[in-house]
């Protein structure tokens, strides 16, 4: 059998107005998807930050009040929750980029060699991940219950009762301990990503460093993390921007509390304007939510494409 | 496939495109239909409440041929958030459902939303027909806002059994008496008072009974009403210090990260002594395995001989196009043949005056000689407040609870607050 294989690009067969036609003739496919994505997701976005200089309580009766860049300074000098909320939002990011991912890593690397039961191991750490957040707030806040919870029954039994403690009532722990849940539902998808990653991996390469006298960790390290770096790239991405975003564990286990100390900017956010009923506030946190995000996302970006493209 | 075959296609999906856009354009109409529709928002009804809610609208489509009632019932956020987009359009229903009080309907009447309804009262009488306390919350804004249909009392429940076994044998009728009482069960080894803390309206009544005790009616009322500055009455530190002192020593162990509904188990099953709850709760003790007859209830012992309540119900929409209609139906359900089938529904006493309570339940009882004997109602404040202030009242209230905030800084920072969203 003969192939034929061509290397002059597609497009160089066709004449540039048959292009240019097929291109017109997509546009009203592309259409319903437009709308909908300017309508649902460019809009309000653009009106978040249009709202961020205004005055309004939400009501249709009161006219929003231009009040310039007012809601920033107040945010900045005088909300008693914003830098409690972007601090957290911050603390959950690192522990997200350093917890999960490392751990969906190695237990991806773990999983990825022949073994009984691989593929029910895969399933029991996957699972956490399909349940919907809010039924995942509920298990574990009863979880962390400081009379009837698991937790604190387990340490008593095993003679650790000083380490008991209010998990979610007290604010030293607090927001550690909805992050412990994130991590528990978070994980199985890092190891899914990892997983597909690691099947993009060339043996060849694998056992071409191993005949050259490589050893584990250093075909880890100069042939499996290299191959890897495109899955990285969205891990790291897909953790920054749902850490930022993070909001319906925190509304399901302490509503933002005890005291706001386990407040998030996204929740923040969202009750400034719906719970407070000031939504210039609330755009004004979502506008810097924004802001964050796309400084912490588009670097990396950058250097992670930069690095395919070497 | 053709290229004409493709561009036709191509039309179509543009065509249908823009009639779907032209449709979505067109959507949101008004929610009341003709003359004889009435439409009502409210929050989702359980059980007891859709079986009475389908008595009366049934009922008076009855009398009232041709009239059709439309129910629409939302979540409590999800009802704030249709009246919000509402108010002030021909969207929104004829009647509404809403909060009493300054904070909450109070702000809807302020925005013009509800109809003052001075001409209907009248009409048919209605300053007659309704107990005092129900009248008091639909004046509270100057005119007349709504139809009185909840006035729900908040007292302090008691497991009569734990009470005993800590040889308590007196109610308290002070302050002091009660911090002697929890004392006494706190020695007997049991939980004096069970509350959620991650709810925060949950303390908060505990907070509110303690500013109402340590600085009286009058200044509390002030205090609310932002006629007094929080960073100026002495009362405002004590009251925080001692909501601490109930924190540290009486309220149940982890109550900061247990939410209402988790302390309520505590005090179902005989794991705590005392908790705060309302009318309501009546039927909630007897549906949670407990007899009633071991259950007490008391007002906290404030000093000041006034109920802390609240009250709900429903107001008339000032852009509805069948006013005339809504009071009718309004002045139907409110009947006394009507309320004496419904009102269990909602609380253990009806705002009728002429409706005599069911004393089936020994608390239902005790509720109407409380409410006999008061001298008026001092709501929640979270009631009272805006909503930007209860935001910031509750997170000064846990931080003081926390450790964070000192009592004695409680005050000021609440102050500064109102005075910088002000």
């Amino acid at each position: 059998m003969t192939t034929h294989t061509s290397t002059a690009p597609r497009s160089a067969s066709h004449p540039r107005g048959v292009n240019r036609g097929r291109g017109l003739r997509a546009v009203p496919f592309l259409v319903p998807a437009t709308l909908l994505y300017v309508y649902f997701l460019a809009y309000p976005m653009v009106d978040s930050v249009r709202l961020s200089f205004f005055e309004w309580s939400g009501f249709r009766t009161e006219e929003p009040v231009w009040v310039g860049l007012q809601n920033y300074v107040r945010l900045f000098t005088a909300d008693p929750v914003f830098w409690t909320a972007a601090k957290n939002s911050i603390i959950w990011v690192a522990l997200s980029l350093a917890l999960p991912v490392t751990l969906g890593l190695l237990i991806a690397l773990g999983l990825n060699r022949a073994m009984l039961g691989r593929n029910t191991m895969r399933a029991v750490i996957y699972l956490p991940a399909v349940f919907a957040p809010i039924t995942v707030a509920a298990m574990w806040r009863w979880i962390y219950n400081p009379t009837l919870g698991a937790l604190n029954q387990f340490l008593t039994a095993v003679g650790l009762e000083s380490w008991a403690q209010q998990w979610l009532g007290d604010p030293t722990f607090a927001l550690y301990s909805v992050f412990a849940a994130s991590v528990w539902t978070g994980v199985g998808f890092t190891m899914v990503l990892f997983l597909a990653g690691l099947q993009q991996v060339p043996p060849e390469l694998v056992d071409a460093a191993k005949v050259d006298g490589a050893g584990r960790w250093q075909v880890f390290r100069n042939v499996t993390v290299p191959a890897l770096r495109p899955t990285t790239a969205v891990v790291v991405i897909l953790t920054i921007i749902n850490s930022l975003k993070v909001f319906d564990l925190v509304v399901g286990m302490t509503g933002g509390g005890p005291a706001q100390s386990t407040q998030v900017l996204a929740l923040w956010s969202y009750t400034q304007s719906f719970a407070n009923h000031t939504f210039g506030l609330g755009g004004a946190t979502a506008t810097v939510l924004l802001i964050m995000s796309l400084a912490l996302v588009v670097p990396y970006l950058v250097w992670a494409l930069r690095g395919d493209d070497r | 496939m053709t290229t004409t075959t493709v561009r036709r296609r191509a039309l179509i999906a543009a065509t249908l495109t823009g009639a779907l856009a032209l449709t979505a354009c067109n959507s949101g109409g008004e929610a009341d239909g003709g003359d004889d529709q009435l439409t009502i928002w409210m929050l989702t009804n359980e059980d007891s409440r859709v079986e009475a809610m389908d008595l009366m609208t049934s009922g008076f489509e009855e009398a009232n041929p041709g009239v059709e009632i439309v129910v629409e019932e939302r979540g409590t956020d999800a009802h704030k958030d249709a009246m919000r987009r509402a108010a002030g359009t021909e969207a929104g229903p004829d009647i509404y459902w809403y909060w009493r009080g300054p904070g909450l309907g109070g702000e809807l009447v302020d925005l013009g939303v509800s109809l003052d309804m001075t001409e209907y009262y009248e009409e048919y009488g209605w300053d007659d027909r309704f107990t005092e306390p129900a009248l008091a919350n639909i004046t509270q804004y100057g005119g007349y806002h709504g139809v009185p249909w909840t006035v729900q009392g908040q007292g302090i429940y008691y497991n009569k059994e734990l009470f005993e076994q800590a040889g308590i044998t007196d109610l308290p009728t002070s302050y002091d008496e009660l911090v002697a009482v929890a004392d006494q069960l706190a020695a007997a080894g049991t939980t004096p008072m069970a509350l959620g803390g991650t709810v925060n309206w949950h303390v908060m009544r505990l907070l509110d009974n303690l500013l109402e005790t340590f600085c009286g009616a009058e200044t509390a009322d002030r205090l609310n009403t932002e006629q007094t500055g929080w960073d100026s009455e002495a009362c405002v530190t004590e009251a925080f210090t001692e909501l601490q002192t109930w924190g540290d020593e009486y309220l149940n162990e982890g109550y900061m990260g247990v939410a209402q509904e988790d302390s309520a188990q505590l005090f179902f099953q005989g794991n705590a002594a005392m908790t705060i709850e309302g009318t309501w709760f009546n039927q909630q003790i007897v549906d949670n395995g407990m007899d009633p007859e071991n259950v007490g209830v008391f007002l906290f012992p404030t000093d000041t001989n006034r109920i802390y309540g609240f009250g709900e119900g429903p107001y008339v929409n000032a852009m509805s196009d069948n006013p005339d209609l809504a009071a009718e139906f309004l002045d139907y359900i409110t009947s006394a043949e009507i309320q004496e089938q419904v009102y269990q529904a909602w609380g253990a006493i009806s705002v009728n005056r002429e409706v005599e309570a069911d004393t089936s339940n020994p608390l239902n009882s005790a509720w109407v000689e409380y409410f006999a004997n008061a001298e008026g109602i001092f709501t929640n404040n979270d009631q009272n407040l805006s909503l930007e202030q209860t935001t910031e009242y509750w997170r000064i209230q846990n931080s003081v609870l926390t450790g964070d905030i000192a009592p004695e800084d409680a005050g000021t920072t609440f102050q500064g607050f109102v005075d910088s969203s002000s």
